[in-house]
């Protein structure tokens, strides 16, 4: 939980050159580089509706323009709202004799009717005359747009245009062939025409769509404009009936001005997200189907991957001074892990390994050299964090074990320590670092420690058919410290 | 008729409308008559714990992440779709920065890999909304207000005319006016100020302002009472009163619109002013479109228009659509038919070549024959 209050005093860098704390990272294990919420693709997975946990498949949720049907949010304040269920008297119907016996029968007995009504500003759907429904769920009016039929129009019209643009684009190559060759064109010999062809072919007929321009309005100014109301200049105004701009562009058709034509707004669905890493198209995380799950089909996160650095404590950082750090490490893989303190700079450069394998995959290069898309590179950001301290790294390798869950339970930690090493419990292991700060330093800038890691990782994707790739790897990461500020003397 | 729709859908991803306001961001599908949704154009930044606007930027860097943060909000929480292999129509201004444009590039192409992307404007947009061939756009924005003269489809560039008079003029005055009745600055924010525009103020007629710049100022409207602040019906009348300011200059918004008339061809002048459409979400406020309309039918009778302006009948377009959402609708249309698809800057050849086109890039406005062409095509 100390992750989600505190701020982040250990940043990794990801690589793409962003700075996170280890919880917001994923790896990826094809690759088997760290990634971020920034370098990687999101997806939308699937929707559902936060209210009633309802899932919906992606072309239903399309059709109802993302709205879940059953659910409905205030217009007043965006609380979600509930249906309450009252027992009405139905009027009665003496004296409309046209409506028979029986229904005079139902009219005895009290019926249930369903209103909506929020229980945080006590708007309710009777406040702006919608009528009670019978029903529990669904059936509340739907409103259209008031403008619906005029932009259909104006699609219609657009369309028929391009159209038509397009068939004059067809006559006029059609005529410079005519001009240059001497052949009779099929049309010509059978006499049948361009509107019958297209008639047989079931195509809508130019005449269709050039009355589809011909029918068009276009819209006409006027010269009048609705003026002030006459009375605005003495009329009181009432702040509780004109609604507020986040009222009104809830509900972006109608974005109603006054409160009496405010209508329940349908909720809006949620989406799961799956993750995507941008260089290998696998699937970082991937959520459960079910939407009261917050479970992972696939989870890779660095969380689990990559060695975890905690801070135990330090010395105030002294410019040109040393000071102790004492520093956590943690195995979260399940593997034994060799793991080694470096300077940032004795990262050695990743090697490209590029040689086409077989003809196929030179062909595809060159093909893919065609359409060049190397200018479209994600962004990278090159940061370049300024370390005012190093962390003085010990030359010698670390063990350590794989994570255990039973052995949460044992106390005692280990005592095989030396002047590194503090104490080792499992997978988790204490060092005694020193840490060495810059000359130039002013007092009260933020002190930051730089150091490297690398570490063993096994690969526990099972290799495809063909290559047997190597399952240890040795990999490297760069971590930032966070050590408070730099004491003034 | 749904079954149809989603065949449709299947072969092409309906496209996604995209206007990114100074203060509110309008986003929603094609073919559609209004956005899914208007929301402001800001998002939650986790680091400084507040609220980021995304215009508020000082490096190219910094724009690049508000752009990613703020179509990341719009595509997940609101609209729900991929922006994957999608294509995306871009409302703009014909003033956007070129940093601007050419970020929201990168951001599209590269971080969303969106397949193509539809630069419009968005005078000829709302023109597109009318579908009339000669449209006066007076748009009255956040910021600016920009008139263009739209004749068939065409912006007449020269004749665009921009001032500073947009929401946050009124903003500003209402603020002003309100210290100055409750006796001291009241440091308000700005969401407040614009509630409380958007809930009292209105236009005042063109006779009631000038007896109010008069010695004998007329009965004020009702004073309103706003939680501890009183809002005076003064300041509900003159809130907007900084667009109508004439000064020397001839700086104010009718000034703008005579003069964007006056500066386009001679024989579409008439054409024009019997065309007028007024957007933009400043156009919501009640009596603009009247006290506009009555300014423009004096001034014009007055010196400098008077000689070169033979131009007497105004009239007022009807939008279908709200004032706020004009551009965005135009966008809609014309990203649903097959024109918007001949006009779309594909992946691949942005790929190619990274570089969009722009009306004041002499690349692009220069015509093939023109003797500096030889020049510019190296």
């Amino acid at each position: 939980m100390a992750y989600l209050t505190q701020p982040d005093y250990v940043k990794y860098i990801c690589s793409c050159g962003q700075l996170k704390p280890i919880t917001s990272l994923y790896f990826c294990r094809h690759c088997l580089k760290i990634r971020c919420g920034f370098c990687i693709c999101h997806e939308v997975d699937s929707h559902y509706c936060a209210n009633c946990l309802e899932n919906m498949p992606s072309s239903e949720a399309r059709l109802k323009k993302n709205r879940c049907s059953s659910c409905f949010d205030c217009p007043s304040c965006f609380h979600t709202l509930s249906t309450r269920a009252t027992m009405a008297q139905p009027r009665q119907v003496v004296q409309d004799p046209a409506a028979g016996g029986d229904t005079k029968v139902e009219s005895k007995q009290p019926k249930k009717m369903y209103y909506l009504s929020c229980f945080n500003c006590r708007w309710t759907s009777r406040d702006v005359g919608i009528p009670d429904q019978p029903v529990a769920s669904g059936g509340w009016p739907e409103r259209t747009n008031p403008h619906a039929a005029r932009v259909n129009q104006l699609l219609e019209y657009y369309k028929a245009i391009a159209l038509q643009e397009k068939q004059e684009k067809i006559e006029r190559e059609r005529k410079k062939f005519n001009i240059r060759g001497k052949y009779i064109t099929l049309t010509d010999k059978t006499g049948l025409t361009g509107a019958m062809a297209r008639n047989i072919a079931g195509l809508p007929s130019s005449e269709s769509s050039s009355s589809a321009i011909a029918s068009f309005v276009p819209s006409q100014a006027k010269e009048e404009v609705e003026e002030l109301p006459e009375d605005i200049f003495t009329k009181e105004v009432n702040l509780n009936q004109i609604t507020s701009m986040p009222q009104r562009l809830a509900s972006p058709e109608w974005q109603p001005p006054s409160v009496s034509r405010l209508h329940p707004l349908a909720k809006l669905l949620s989406v799961k997200r799956s993750q995507r890493c941008r260089a290998c198209d696998h699937n970082l995380t991937k959520p459960e189907y079910n939407p009261g799950s917050i479970k992972f089909k696939i989870e890779l996160l660095a969380y689990y991957h990559v060695p975890e650095v905690k801070i135990i404590s330090h010395e105030p950082v002294k410019p040109g001074g040393k000071s102790a750090l004492l520093l956590k490490l943690t195995n979260p893989t399940g593997h034994e892990m060799q793991l080694r303190l470096l300077q940032p700079e004795d990262i050695p450069p990743p090697e490209e390994k590029e040689e086409p394998k077989s003809i196929e995959k030179s062909l595809e290069r060159s093909l893919n050299l065609e359409k060049d898309t190397s200018s479209l590179k994600p962004m990278e950001v090159v940061c370049s964090p300024t370390a005012t301290s190093r962390v003085r790294a010990p030359d010698a390798t670390l063990t350590l074990a794989q994570r255990d869950d039973a052995a949460e339970y044992d106390d005692d930690a280990q005592h095989d320590t030396n002047d590194i090493i503090m104490w080792r419990k499992s997978n988790k292991l204490a060092l005694r670092l020193e840490v060495v700060t810059d000359e130039g330093v002013a007092g009260g800038a933020p002190a930051v420690a730089m150091v490297a890691l690398q570490y063993s990782y096994r690969n526990t994707v099972p290799p495809a058919a063909a290559a047997a790739q190597p399952r240890d790897h040795t990999l490297y990461t760069t971590v930032l410290l966070d050590l408070g500020t730099v004491s003034s003397n | 008729m749904a079954l149809y729709e989603g065949i449709a859908l299947i072969q092409e991803k309906q496209a996604v409308v995209l206007d990114l306001g100074t203060d509110y961001t309008k986003f929603g599908f094609t073919g559609e008559a209004a956005p899914r949704c208007i929301v402001r154009s800001e998002f939650w930044c986790p680091a400084t714990r507040r609220y980021r606007r995304l215009h508020d930027y000082r490096s190219a860097a910094e724009l690049y992440d508000n752009l990613v943060h703020m179509l990341h909000q719009l595509y997940f929480r609101h609209v729900l779709v991929n922006p994957k292999e999608r294509k995306v129509v871009v409302v703009e201004s014909l003033l956007t920065p070129t940093l601007f444009r050419e970020t929201l590039a990168k951001v599209l192409f590269i971080h969303y890999e969106v397949s193509g992307v539809v630069w419009a404007d968005s005078p000829r947009l709302c023109a597109l909304t009318l579908g009339a061939p000669a449209v006066l756009v007076v748009s009255i924005g956040a910021k600016d207000v920009e008139v263009a003269a739209v004749v068939h489809s065409c912006v007449v560039l020269h004749a665009l005319q921009s001032q500073p008079l947009g929401a946050r003029a009124v903003h500003a005055e209402l603020a002003r006016l309100l210290d100055e009745h409750n006796g001291g600055p009241l440091h308000l924010d700005d969401q407040v100020i614009e509630d409380i525009k958007v809930k009292t103020c209105f236009v005042t007629t063109r006779e009631r302002a000038a007896q109010w710049s008069s010695e004998r100022p007329p009965q004020p409207a009702r004073d309103v009472r706003y939680g501890r602040v009183t809002v005076p019906g003064r300041a509900r009348e003159l809130a907007a009163e900084p667009m109508f300011q004439r000064d020397h200059e001839l700086a104010s918004l009718p000034d703008a619109v005579l003069q964007c008339v006056a500066a386009c061809p001679r024989d579409v002048r008439r054409a024009l002013a019997a065309g007028v459409l007024v957007t933009g979400g400043g156009a919501a406020l009640p009596g603009l479109r009247a006290r506009l309309a009555a300014e423009l039918r004096h001034l014009v009778t007055q010196a400098p228009y008077r000689d070169t302006l033979h131009v007497r009948e105004f009239k007022f377009h009807d939008a279908p659509s709200a004032p706020n959402a004009c551009a965005w609708l135009g966008g809609a249309v014309l990203g649903a038919g097959e024109a918007g698809a001949g006009r779309v800057l594909a992946r691949e050849q942005y790929a190619r070549e990274p570089r969009l086109r722009d009306w004041v890039c002499l690349l692009d406005n220069t015509p093939p024959a023109h003797p500096h062409r030889a020049y510019l095509d190296i």
